[in-house]
């Protein structure tokens, strides 16, 4: 049970009255008389015995207190249980990183909306609050419709580190969950943008104000044998310090002794990021960090090692010598190559003659016939990509199966079946492979390759940026981050939404961790703390009509237990 | 109840009876018919069929006409007095006090007079006595019943009929009055009806807020009296009194009403002259 306007039950105060003139009356002295009846105006009706009217005042007055208490009921607005109408506010709070930034210890942004939201949640009398976070994916912090104090407690333990965003579809979903003509408190840290078009029952309050500061604002790491090379930029936001100290901190690695720390002093240009790169020896975790700032959780990232796995190329040995000298050229001077082994499932990538079953077939049979053009491609295919064929002459057999891709006429140069490629190319009548084409056309397949290798094909993303991921068809996978655990769906190569919170996300294929990445919290929009400021614009749109609404909706059931108990009170006291 | 004034008063004191004729046994009540007593009543004109030893000769030598004497008869008629048992006429003490001394002039009057007194009490336990009972039940008897008079007499056994009835009650009852009056009155050859009430039932004081109780039913009405209140009081006791006085009139009956505060030689004196004349005697 709550109230919607708790005054009401100031009512209550006429009960004391009521029970002092209850005491009073019951101190009169009874008088006898032989004709009652000629005391008032007879009824026809018998009289009950005096059984019940030796219990009248006591029955009056417990019915006077119902009526009292009923009166009370109404003017507080009682609402019970959750059938009852309730209050409901919508609360939105961005979920920016610079949302965390802070001045003095105990007055960070974050700690003024939570205040705020407080102040919100009393002054509107709210008894069940929607805390939405806004960010790229809008989350709900608490809800839908809960009780204030979860909301409060929600908010207490968020912490905002999204990356920059729209608001907008945050804020339009806000207003359908508040109902028709209901505000919306939206606590940010800054105005809306010139130009930006607040929903007219939104009410923006930005709490934030303008400070400097200096932040990573990209990280790298690249892992080649036992060197890892860490490249930072680092970005001064306002007249601000001219230097600053960036300390390195690498963890030992596998094999590796003890750790090594740094400490860089890094000049910072008055506009623009200075670029730091800095290599180290069977480094395990590199942890980066800046001084503390106002905004201390964008000079802290933390790099773990991101190895280079080759990909695994095979060969069979059924594939003519021209072929094969022609891939090895290739494969000498491709990085990030490895020899496979064909046959043992090992290589990713095995290279056989035509009417195989390898994944790549090179080879011409048939009647063979020789295109310097024209040559038409599948422009959008990505296996095509940069793919050029000026100057080539190809020397091609009977058409392969599947989806062409390469055509010189009615003649297929290279098709495409169920993820197989097919290149009907005699290499020993053509010159093909003595073009850019040939490491080019390569490069994609290996890339391909490479791209639809199980996990993630990065290991470290900032804030705001689509993840990608690659599933295997057949299993089950779930993304383990921060914010918890959620399945992935779909096969192949996948783009999942940005992550909403940085830290390490771990792809889990039946409960297994196959791979895992860091999103940091780098996002150089929100470490530009300077257009940050304080304003609070009403909603345009008032809330006469919400509040007539929750007049209207006021419960009535106190009003007829009043009548009811005035009624029998009548009823019982006219008896006597 | 002053058992001394109620003697010193029955002793000069005779019921009116009615002209009407009584019925009873044989006594030494000269009754209104033609009977075989030696008091002269009557003469009338000879009819045929009369008893010829009754034909006054010396008149029939005067006048030449056959005259009949007509002598009274003499009866021992019934006196049955009912006394209301209700708890509202034990309101005060000088309206129960008054009730008994009607009552018990009645009766001694009554014996005194040679009638045959019988005394109902309606309380909550019906009550008849006879003859010298009636004195030491007008003592011990209870105003206690819990309902009125009206409720009260369906729990007597009948009344006998041909009796002369006095009712001695306050009759503030919330029922039919001529009902009332009529049932009271079904078969007497004469009905009384003595109204004893309190000075606080003719005229309430006013004052505070009170709780007011009824005296049989325990039914209670909070009150400010303020003179309104009163007045109305008044003007519905005004009216139940014409309904009483018109019920009684219907039933041919006789409404004395009495006022408890009065003692009962003055009530003898006036009201209730209708019932007792001077005399002693028939």
């Amino acid at each position: 049970m709550n109230f919607g306007a708790p005054w009401g039950l100031l009512a209550l105060g006429a009960l004391a009255p009521l029970v002092a003139a209850y005491f009073l009356r019951r101190r009169q002295k009874p008088v006898m008389v032989s004709a009652l009846f000629l005391w008032r105006t007879p009824r026809p009706r018998a009289e009950a015995g005096p059984r019940w009217e030796r219990f009248t005042r006591e029955v009056s007055l417990l019915l006077e207190v119902l009526a009292v208490v009923a009166a009370a009921l109404f003017l507080s607005d009682v609402r019970w249980g959750e059938a009852a109408r309730r209050r409901h506010v919508v609360l939105v709070v961005d979920g920016s990183l610079s949302m965390s930034a802070r001045g003095a210890p105990a007055d960070s942004v974050m700690e003024r909306v939570r205040r705020e939201a407080a102040k919100r949640v009393d002054s509107e009398s709210a008894t069940h609050v929607t805390l939405l976070a806004s960010g790229a994916s809008p989350r709900v912090l608490a809800g839908p419709e809960v009780e204030a104090s979860r909301a409060l407690s929600a908010l207490e333990s968020f912490q905002p580190l999204g990356a920059d965003h729209d608001v907008l579809p945050t804020l339009r979903w806000a207003q359908e969950l508040a109902g028709p003509g209901a505000p919306v408190h939206f606590l940010t840290d800054a105005p809306p943008v010139e130009g930006f078009s607040v929903p007219a029952t939104v009410r923006w309050t930005a709490l934030g104000g303008p400070r400097d500061n200096v932040a990573l604002i990209s990280a790298q790491r690249r892992d080649e044998g036992d060197t890892a090379t860490v490249t930072l930029r680092v970005a001064r936001f306002g007249p601000g310090p001219s230097t600053v100290d960036l300390r390195l901190r690498a963890a030992p690695g596998p094999g590796a002794r003890e750790g090594t720390e740094r400490v860089e002093h890094v000049a910072l240009p008055e506009e623009g990021a200075t670029t730091v790169r800095l290599t180290f020896q069977g480094a395990g975790d590199v942890e980066a960090a800046l001084p503390d700032d106002a905004l201390p959780e964008d000079g802290h990232v933390l790099l773990p090692p991101s190895p280079v796995s080759p990909v695994a190329v095979g060969m069979a040995p059924e594939l003519g010598a021209a072929e094969r000298a022609a891939l090895e050229r290739f494969l000498a001077a491709s990085p990030e190559v490895a020899r496979g082994s064909m046959g043992l499932g090992v290589a990713e990538v095995d290279v056989g003659p035509r009417g195989t079953n390898a994944k790549v077939t090179v080879g011409a049979g048939g009647k063979l016939r020789t295109f310097v053009g024209p040559f038409f491609t599948e422009k959008g295919d990505a296996l095509l990509d940069d793919v050029q064929l000026a100057g080539v002459r190809w020397t091609a057999g009977d058409n392969p199966p599947g989806r062409p891709l390469i055509a010189a006429g009615d003649a297929v140069l290279v098709s495409e079946e169920e993820g197989r490629l097919h290149l009907n190319l005699d290499v020993a009548r053509s010159n093909v492979q003595r073009t850019t084409a040939w490491p080019v056309l390569w490069s994609n397949v290996l890339r391909e390759a490479r791209r639809r290798r199980e996990g993630f094909p990065r290991h470290q993303l900032a804030l705001g940026e689509p993840l990608p991921v690659v599933t295997n068809p057949g299993e089950r996978y779930a993304l383990r981050g921060p914010l918890g655990t959620k399945p992935v769906f779909g096969a192949g190569p996948l783009t999942l939404p940005a992550p909403a919170a940085p830290g390490r996300y771990v792809l889990e294929r039946d409960g297994e961790a196959v791979d895992s990445t860091e999103v940091l919290a780098l996002d150089a929009r929100e470490s530009d703390l300077r257009g940050r400021g304080s304003v609070d614009l009403a909603a345009k749109e008032t809330r006469a009509s919400s509040e007539a609404a929750a007049g209207s909706g006021r419960a009535r059931w106190p009003l007829w237990l009043l009548l009811a108990a005035l009624l029998a009170d009548f009823y019982v006291t006219r008896r006597t | 109840m002053d058992e001394a004034e109620v003697a010193r008063l029955g002793a000069g004191l005779a019921l009116a009876l009615p002209r009407g004729p009584h019925r009873g046994r044989v006594g030494e009540v000269r009754a209104a018919s033609a009977g075989s007593s030696l008091e002269l009543h009557d003469f009338r004109a000879y009819q045929p069929g009369d008893d010829l030893r009754q034909v006054d000769w010396n008149a029939v030598a005067r006048t030449g006409d056959l005259i009949l004497r007509v002598r009274q008869d003499e009866v021992s008629p019934r006196l049955e007095v009912v006394v209301d048992g209700s708890r509202s006429m034990a309101l005060s003490a000088s309206k129960e006090a008054r009730a008994r001394e009607v009552a018990l002039l009645t009766t001694d009057v009554g014996a005194r007079q040679g009638l045959s007194p019988a005394l109902w009490v309606a309380g909550a336990r019906a009550e008849r006595v006879q003859g010298g009972a009636c004195r030491s039940a007008l003592r011990t008897s209870e105003f206690d019943a819990r309902d009125d008079l009206s409720a009260a007499l369906a729990r007597l056994p009948p009344l006998r009929p041909c009796g002369v009835r006095v009712v001695v009650s306050d009759f503030l009852v919330e029922v039919d009055l001529g009902a009332l009056c009529s049932r009271l009155s079904r078969g007497a050859s004469a009905l009384f009806l003595v109204q004893v009430l309190d000075a606080e039932d003719l005229d309430p004081s006013g004052g505070e807020g009170a709780r007011l109780v009824d005296a049989e039913s325990g039914a209670a009405l909070e009150e400010l009296l303020t003179e309104p209140v009163l007045a109305a009081y008044a003007r519905r006791f005004a009216e139940h009194q014409r309904a009483l006085r018109a019920a009684a009139q219907r039933a041919r009956a006789t409404l004395l009403t009495v006022s408890a505060a009065d003692p009962l030689s003055a009530l003898v004196a006036g009201p209730l002259r209708a019932l007792f004349v001077p005399g002693g005697g028939a």
